[in-house]
């Protein structure tokens, strides 16, 4: 059986004692879609977070704005949270759901996914 | 073996210059990612994966020949996205070429004949075109989630062999393949007139939609050893003889993750071509500050356990056969009598 596809499409965290801001920003780094980093000022950026590193003298991430200019890279000190606000692109595109919906007679792969942009 | 004899001169002739020069860690493969735009959306690839933004975005040739120069293999490879549709490829394609690289692009060849017929590209033996089929007909297009792209795509090898170019195929392979299916499939390419066929085991990338069809590593073994036991002499096959007995279990090697460094418009991938744990800003960089420690069986990662995947592994393979009399004799051996 096919494990039930998560998405953290749609989550808005906060960091606390239990899930730390690196957590979150692992989690940014790993999703595929635009999130919203707010920053420690207020100010909201969206966009697609590609690069976080850790390991720096300060660690920083690196995101592309939603209007794709960028990069940007902004130090983890500036940050007070990122939000999950963008569509996942990699939710429901398995290759499970892909063989259901074909044996099903559905409409097949979402076009969504062809990468056309 | 069908990788031509320059070529492989020329592998190694680099690779004995690195160990001349005591270089522990260099690069082999390039692997050259101007775009992730696709026109396939396949199940296991999580290149695609991206908002439109990203998507839209490309490497102008400058950059990318500027990596080139960084990283500074002798072989480029290709892949993407869907490099046909990258609008500068003829011309990224000629200047790799005019700077004595073998470059293999990777298409899955659907605009293939469209591409040659536009007179885009001259062949050459630097220049060979390394088509993604995952077997045959009905196991290809349900790889890549739609139907008709294996005919497409052999129009487009008997295009590009009309025309003179070199042509190779790139197979991965996921959970459920036959041995016997593919037997066949090695036939029909064989059959088809292509120089040389690649292979390797699919992996289960942290960021890939599907994870339940990739390969773990006693299957693979158990799968490459069926598949190629008592090969025909007709099957050629474009990767190090040693790369595949290490698929058959016949080797343990530790992977080379330096061996393929990708370059993409995020920048140079840590730590390798399948996992995506960050971004160096030069190819300096990412040899130097990659904790290249926390990556490869050895380590433990569990996101290395297994992988047997052709860019960290061909690379190790290909470090034996120049880099040992034991692996060298052994690779003339396989070559010579067309035994794995």
């Amino acid at each position: 059986m096919t494990e039930p596809e998560t998405t953290l499409e749609g989550w808005t965290p906060e960091p606390g004692p239990d899930l730390p801001l690196e957590r979150i920003i692992d989690l940014a780094f790993d999703y595929r879609g635009d999130t919203t980093v707010v920053l420690t000022d207020g100010t909201e950026l969206r966009g697609y977070v590609f690069n976080r590193n850790a390991d720096a003298g300060e660690p920083f991430i690196q995101m592309f704005d939603a209007d794709g200019a960028g990069p940007r890279a902004i130090p983890y000190s500036r940050i007070r949270t990122i939000r999950f606000t963008g569509r996942d692109p990699a939710a429901g595109n398995s290759y499970a759901l892909w063989r259901r919906r074909k044996e099903t007679g559905g409409a097949g792969r979402d076009e969504r996914g062809r990468g056309q942009g | 073996m069908s990788v031509p004899a320059a070529q492989m001169w020329t592998v190694a002739a680099y690779v004995l210059r690195q160990k001349l020069r005591g270089r522990r860690r260099y690069p082999l493969v390039l692997m050259l990612e101007p775009l992730f735009r696709c026109n396939l959306a396949c199940a296991g690839c999580g290149k695609i994966q991206y908002p439109a933004q990203i998507l839209r975005k490309q490497l102008s040739v400058e950059q990318c020949l500027r990596a080139v120069e960084e990283c500074g293999a002798p072989i480029v490879s290709i892949p993407g996205g869907e490099p046909l549709m990258y609008p500068e490829i003829g011309r990224l394609v000629e200047e790799l070429v005019r700077r004595g690289k073998y470059v293999y692009l990777c298409t899955n060849a659907i605009q293939l004949r469209e591409k040659l017929e536009a007179g885009l590209f001259t062949p050459s033996r630097h220049l060979s075109f390394s088509v993604h089929l995952d077997g045959r007909r009905a196991e290809h297009d349900e790889s890549v989630c739609r139907e008709g792209v294996y005919d497409q795509a052999v129009e487009g090898i008997r295009e590009a062999l009309r025309r003179g170019f070199r042509v190779t195929t790139n197979t991965t392979l996921f959970e459920g393949a036959s041995p016997l299916r593919m037997r066949e499939f090695f036939d029909e390419m064989m059959d088809l007139g292509v120089e040389g066929m690649m292979l390797s085991p699919g992996y289960s990338y942290s960021k890939a939609p599907d994870q339940e069809h990739f390969l773990r590593k006693t299957r693979t073994n158990d799968l490459f050893a069926r598949m190629l036991s008592k090969p025909k002499r007709r099957w050629r096959f474009n990767q190090s003889p040693l790369f595949l007995r290490f698929l058959m279990g016949k080797h343990d090697y530790e992977c080379t993750p330096w061996g393929n460094p990708t370059f993409n418009l995020f920048g140079w991938q840590r730590p390798c071509y399948l996992l995506q744990e960050g971004y160096a800003e030069s190819f300096q960089d990412l040899m130097e500050t990659t904790r290249w420690e926390r990556y490869g069986r050895k380590s433990g990662n569990a996101k290395c356990r297994d992988c047997m995947v052709h860019c960290g592994f061909e690379a190790t393979a290909v470090n034996e056969t120049f880099g040992s009399w034991r692996g060298f004799v052994e690779t003339v051996g396989v070559t010579l009598t067309g035994r794995f």
